[in-house]
């Protein structure tokens, strides 16, 4: 790494950027589920895997351009999100022990799905071509341009996840409910639809992330797991609960995976990424945005 | 006319019964207090009223509605607005985004911009703090801001657990002649508070409940000649 010359190693940040704001969007669906419902999603991956194959479908099937074939297939992942929390969450809130119960189920979910997907679609990873072929020459860093346009997607992604949050009714009550469930209730919000909508719109960023990602990685029935892995290092890194903990924590894991898999090897990938998990975690036991708990 | 009616009402939690067959009228414009000993079973007769407890049994009425069958997030919508015990504020929001919560039902962000004003005008500490976190302020002004986002709800009938709960003699002074103001203007008002004597004093009416029933009832300044009560309750 240290031998790097500089534009190199510029080049390699930018490239850990993107990575990272891929794990960002994921990490950031976990954390809002998280944050509103205080449970884990143990199906996250593959609302990711969807995203994946129906991205594909759209694509080598029917021929439609990434244009259009991106928000369709976040649209139907985001209509599964909805149908898997009616039909698997819902049933269980407020039970006995839901918490643990929830997460049983969200992982019969995964499994589920992934056996489904290796029936419908079968072993054979599948890819599609990039949106745009080409790379540009800045100051000495050579980058794709579908790489900067994964960048692109993802700022654009996070700016309209700040404004909902923030800006709109549904954003105050989703803040609300996630703040204190009980008063949220006492003031009108129906905390039950909240929980549901937030699943979906989860399940529509995983989804988001995989379309990005599929013309780089391939799409296969498993694809879903490792990220998911990695999301819940961002998550617990970031602050669990926290969005922007979310977003800095993926940018941060992209940055180090990246820099360490050209300084290292790309079967250091994991360790180096539990590694910077565990230190962290000796000074901020409560994730660089969480709340330490008194 | 808003009157508010419990008739029979038990609850659990869980298999623990925390209500007993309680009997409870609040005519409109009336101030109620409930008194009694921690764990009798105050607060929860105000949760079961507001949705966040189902009773079991028994009949609960406001304005001519049933609400033992209402959703916890549409009671707010027939007028009553409940100030939970410990204020429960949304912390890491702003005292303002706060307020405007407590016009959530509504759904109209015009009117919710008037009655800001109008709450700020009640509680001008609260115009100077708009903009900061609510979990950062003092406990006074949280109660403040608890009853500020109630008002916002605009409430026929206000729910009160413990206004006077952790705070200093001569704020609970302000809470209490604030609370009197809402009342002049024909907001029904339920008052649990630990301390009887306070709120036999600002009640018209009260109920002492013991072990999640209802053991006396009647006018407040009867129930502050009672002897049981005054032994036992007031400390005399």
């Amino acid at each position: 790494m240290f031998s790097m010359p500089l534009p190199l190693f510029a080049e390699q940040i930018i490239n850990g950027i993107v990575l990272g704001s891929m794990y960002a969007l994921v990490a950031s669906g976990l954390t809002l589920i998280w944050g509103t419902m205080r449970m884990l999603n143990f199906a996250h991956g593959e609302f990711y895997m969807l995203g994946g194959y129906l991205f594909f479908l759209l694509i080598s099937s029917l021929g439609l351009p990434p244009a259009l074939a991106v928000p369709i297939s976040i649209s139907l992942v985001f209509l599964v999100g909805l149908a898997v929390q009616r039909l698997s969450v819902h049933p269980l809130l407020g039970r006995p022990q839901w918490e643990f119960s929830t997460l049983v189920a969200t992982l019969g979910v995964s499994i589920f799905l992934q056996n489904a997907a290796l029936h419908i679609w079968g072993e054979r990873f599948k890819t599609v071509p990039y949106f745009i072929n080409g790379t540009i020459d800045i100051v000495g860093m050579r980058l794709s341009y579908q790489r900067l346009l994964i960048l692109a997607v993802a700022i654009f992604a996070m700016v309209v996840m700040w404004y909902l949050l923030r800006r709109t009714r549904f954003g105050m009550a989703l803040r609300a409910t996630a703040m204190d469930r009980d008063a949220a209730m006492l003031y009108g919000v129906n905390v039950y639809r909240v929980f549901t909508i937030t699943f979906g719109i989860a399940a529509a960023l995983a989804g988001l992330a995989a379309t990005m990602l599929a013309s780089i990685n391939s799409i296969s029935p498993w694809m879903g797991a490792p990220l998911m892995l990695k999301g819940f290092v961002v998550v617990v890194l970031g602050g669990l609960g926290s969005f922007p903990g979310a977003i800095l924590g993926g940018i941060i894991i992209g940055i180090v995976e990246t820099l360490g898999v050209i300084t290292w090897s790309s079967q250091w990938r994991e360790v180096i990424s539990f590694t910077v998990l565990i230190f962290i975690l000796w000074f901020r036991p409560w994730g660089l945005f969480g709340v330490k708990e008194s | 006319m808003s009157r508010l009616e419990l008739s029979g009402v038990s609850a659990f939690y869980g298999d623990a019964q925390a209500l007993f067959d309680i009997d409870l009228v609040v005519e409109p414009g009336e101030i109620v207090a409930i008194i009694g000993s921690n764990g009798a079973g105050k607060t929860t007769v105000l949760r079961t009223i507001s949705g966040l407890v189902k009773p079991r049994n028994g009949s609960l009425q406001y304005d001519g509605r049933d609400l033992a069958s209402a959703t916890a997030w549409s009671v707010v919508s027939s007028g009553i607005a409940h100030v939970p015990e410990g204020r429960r504020l949304f912390r890491e929001m702003s005292v303002q985004e706060n307020l405007m919560m407590g016009a959530y039902h509504r759904n109209n962000v015009a009117d919710g911009k008037v009655d800001l004003e109008r709450v700020y005008t009640l509680f001008p500490r609260l115009a100077e703090r708009r903009d900061q976190l609510a979990g950062t302020m003092s406990g006074g002004e949280q109660q403040m801001a608890a009853i500020g986002r109630a008002l916002m709800a605009r409430p026929r009938l206000l729910l009160l657990d413990e206004p006077s709960l952790g705070l200093a003699p001569k704020i609970i002074e302000t809470v209490f002649k604030t609370i009197r103001e809402i009342n002049a203007d024909g907001v029904g008002i339920v008052l649990v508070e630990q301390s009887a004597q306070l709120a036999l004093e600002t009640a018209q009416r009260a109920y002492l409940m013991e072990n999640g029933r209802i053991v006396k009832s009647g006018d407040a300044s009867a129930l502050m000649n009672d002897d049981a009560v005054r032994e036992a309750y007031l400390g005399l």
